[in-house]
């Protein structure tokens, strides 16, 4: 069995001093800051556009849009006082309240990846929070060989509802990587959260006399392949609780299941503020004419994603409206899916000037802001979806968002109150022509969508939920009772 | 001449007891029960914990504390957005929660609302929502916070500065907790400083028409008309 991943154990502020903890990135950092190996996508997808009335820079730009060719510096985290701009300084003064109770206390946090994927990115940035208000934090990632490897990608699709072949042989590839990550572990930490089903098995070591287990599974178990789940069930079992992303991920277990929303950083590049000339130059390196409507899809070039279907009702606005349709994402250079996923967009599109297509190399964080941020109307018609923290950006961003009602989407949108849900490409049309025309209704969705957002996908929202469930299960705090 | 000594003014009159301002977080709890039709939320809301439906009365209006004019209860939401129900959603929203002292009243009223619709309009019982209901509960932590009031200046000030979790534990969460039409703000001013119209002026604000900042507004005005009266 050859190792994918080297051992990675990092004792998050090690050193630091009290009430100073130094700022780190709590990611095995040498492995966060190694320059993403991937190429960047070709600088500008070629089309054919049809005659039109639009200045040629635009013209110019669409074709060859103007993509930063090479990965900026990893900007440093944020620290937890910079927060109080944005969720007030009596809610800050809440969650120090309820970490101060916890001072003392260890936690140690296990997943399967130190880099890359959305676990990892939220790992990155919850863990030195959680160090900052001193409680230490430590993040361990299990290892494994490839064949490992490809038995979890089997059964993260599995229990996806994908079809799957479970064999002995599987079974004990999986057992057998658990037990070799069990016994290099150590878990004397007070709580310990397992993230995701690779090292779900290293609930075997847990102790009835000490420490708290939780799992939190990221993933849509509604409808798992039922050998698989059937395989992992006695090892969920265990844990003293575990969290999903929404009620319908869940299944049926004894142990207590709490609901977590995924969360963003609203001071990550992704999400942060920013400044007008910036959103300006990145319309202009991009060909976005922003005196007319803009209409935006961010999202990888996959299927699941409807990109096709976002420009079938874009057409269908289009004959009412003058905007223009954005499409941004990425995976079409890595993925070979991808790629045929782009170029049906690509069909689909035609010599139509005013849909924009732009294929974005994964360091592109801000131009993505800077688009949502630029957008009038902001899409995410996804056909399936865990939970679309695009959504979740664009409702921080204020702005009108109109989405596929599944999976994880249904909690983040109240249709008419904090965004639109739709089910067919004529309802996505019918619903952002009616935005677009109705200037009023899609301020104040907006308004209400950033207020939804700031109550309950800001990563503040999640540490304080791990906070409090961390008190519960160490029986520190009674439901109902003052702390 | 020396000045004559400022007598206090009666708006800075102790009160007999402070009011120590707490605030509350809570945590989601997924439950077992989930309906897809109008009849298995009827049975769910029979058989569910109170945690339940207290998470989706009261609760829900901390969560949507930012919408006016159009969230009531998530019974009411799910009847309209995914059941197309608008009459029964209609009646479920008017409930108001500020009556009722007790989950098991409550409770009734959504079972006598529900068993009612459904004998006027039995084909609804069965179809098909578009989302299924799940239902949850929550537990609520209660955090203290480091502001206290010992008279008017103090209350208003503690009430610009405290979270809206605070304002929902104290308005509405207080409601069951004390078992009476009234909340913790009312009682205090009623019970500690003897202001009992401003009391009432308080405990008849609306919850349902206004935003939870927009009831932190409310009760200042309130204050702040009491202290310039005096």
């Amino acid at each position: 069995m050859k190792d994918k991943n080297p051992a990675k154990t990092v004792m998050a502020d090690e050193g630091s001093k009290a009430g100073a903890p130094a700022r780190q990135e709590h990611t095995p950092t040498e492995v966060a800051q190694k320059p993403v190996e991937e190429p960047a996508p070709p600088a500008g997808i070629e089309r054919r556009f049809r005659q039109t009335d639009l200045p040629a820079h635009f013209i110019e730009r669409r074709r060859h849009p103007r993509i930063r060719r090479e990965q900026p510096p990893v900007p440093a985290s944020p620290r937890f006082e910079d927060y109080g701009s944005i969720i007030g300084t009596p809610e800050l003064d809440e969650i120090r309240f309820l970490a101060r109770h916890l001072r003392g206390k260890t936690v140690k946090m296990v997943n399967s990846t130190a880099v890359g994927g959305g676990v990892a990115e939220i790992l990155n940035r919850l863990i030195p929070l959680m160090n900052e208000l001193e409680i230490a934090t430590r993040w361990d990632v299990i290892t494994g060989g490839n064949d490992f490897f490809e038995v979890t990608k089997g059964f993260h699709n599995a229990l996806h509802g994908g079809e799957y072949n479970l064999t002995q042989q599987i079974m004990d590839i999986f057992m057998a990587y658990s037990e070799q990550n069990r016994k290099r572990m150590e878990f004397n930490e007070d709580l310990i959260v397992i993230h995701d089903p690779q090292p779900v098995g290293l609930v075997r070591s847990r102790s009835p006399e000490h420490g708290k287990w939780m799992w939190r599974c990221h993933i849509d178990l509604s409808n798992p392949h039922p050998r698989v789940w059937k395989f992992l069930q006695p090892l969920v079992e265990q844990y003293d609780a575990t969290i999903f992303s929404a009620p319908s991920f869940t299944r049926q277990l004894a142990s207590p299941q709490y609901l977590f929303y995924p969360s963003i950083d609203p001071l990550s590049e992704k999400n942060k503020e920013l400044p007008e000339e910036y959103i300006n130059k990145v319309c202009d390196d991009f060909g976005i004419d922003r005196s007319r409507p803009v209409i935006t899809q961010i999202s990888r070039f996959d299927r699941l994603k409807d990109p096709v279907g976002v420009v079938e009702a874009y057409k269908l606005v289009k004959k009412y409206v003058d905007c223009q349709l954005v499409l941004a994402g990425g995976g079409a250079t890595d993925d070979p899916e991808g790629a045929v996923v782009l170029q049906e967009v690509m069909e689909a599109a035609g010599d139509d000037p005013d849909i924009i297509i732009l294929n974005l190399p994964p360091w592109s964080a801000l131009e993505i802001n800077a688009l949502q941020r630029a957008s009038t109307v902001i899409v995410q018609k996804s056909l399936r979806e865990g939970f679309g923290l695009t959504v979740t950006e664009g409702l921080w961003k204020e702005k009108p968002v109109v989405a596929g009602a599944v999976g994880g989407i249904t909690s983040q949108i109240v249709h008419k109150l904090t965004g639109v849900l739709v089910h067919s490409v004529e309802g996505c049309a019918y619903q952002i022509r009616y935005l677009l025309t109705h200037p009023e209704f899609a301020t104040q969705l907006g308004k209400n969508g950033k207020a939804h957002a700031k109550e309950n996908f800001l990563i503040t929202v999640s540490l304080k939920r791990w906070l409090v469930l961390f008190q519960i299960l160490l029986g520190m705090a009674k439901p109902n009772a003052i702390l | 001449m020396a000045a004559a000594p400022q007598l206090p003014t009666i708006h800075s009159q102790w009160a007999r007891a402070p009011f120590y301002f707490n605030s509350a977080s809570h945590l989601l709890r997924i439950g077992r029960e989930k309906a897809a039709t109008l009849m298995e939320l009827l049975e769910a809301i029979r058989s569910c914990p109170e945690s339940s439906i207290f998470q989706h009365t009261f609760q829900t209006l901390a969560e949507h504390h930012f919408i006016s004019g159009g969230f009531s209860n998530d019974f009411s939401h799910w009847a309209f957005a995914s059941c197309n129900e608008v009459e029964l959603a209609e009646r479920l929203a008017a409930i108001d929660v500020r009556e009722f002292t007790s989950i098991a009243a409550l409770r009734e009223r959504l079972i006598h609302i529900i068993e009612s619709y459904l004998q006027k309009n039995p084909r609804a019982a069965t179809r098909a929502a578009m989302e299924p209901f799940y239902l949850m509960a929550s537990d609520l932590v209660v955090i203290p916070t480091p502001y206290l009031a010992r008279n008017l200046e103090e209350f208003a000030e503690g009430l610009r500065k405290v979270s809206i979790h605070a304002i929902y534990y104290h308005f509405i969460d207080a409601r069951l907790r004390l078992k009476l039409n009234t909340n913790d703000f009312s009682v205090w001013l009623e019970k500690e400083l003897d202001l009992s119209q401003a009391a009432e002026k308080v405990n008849r604000i609306d919850i349902y028409t206004s935003t939870l900042e927009g009831v932190r507004r409310e009760i200042l005005k309130v204050v702040e008309a009491e202290m310039d009266r005096k």
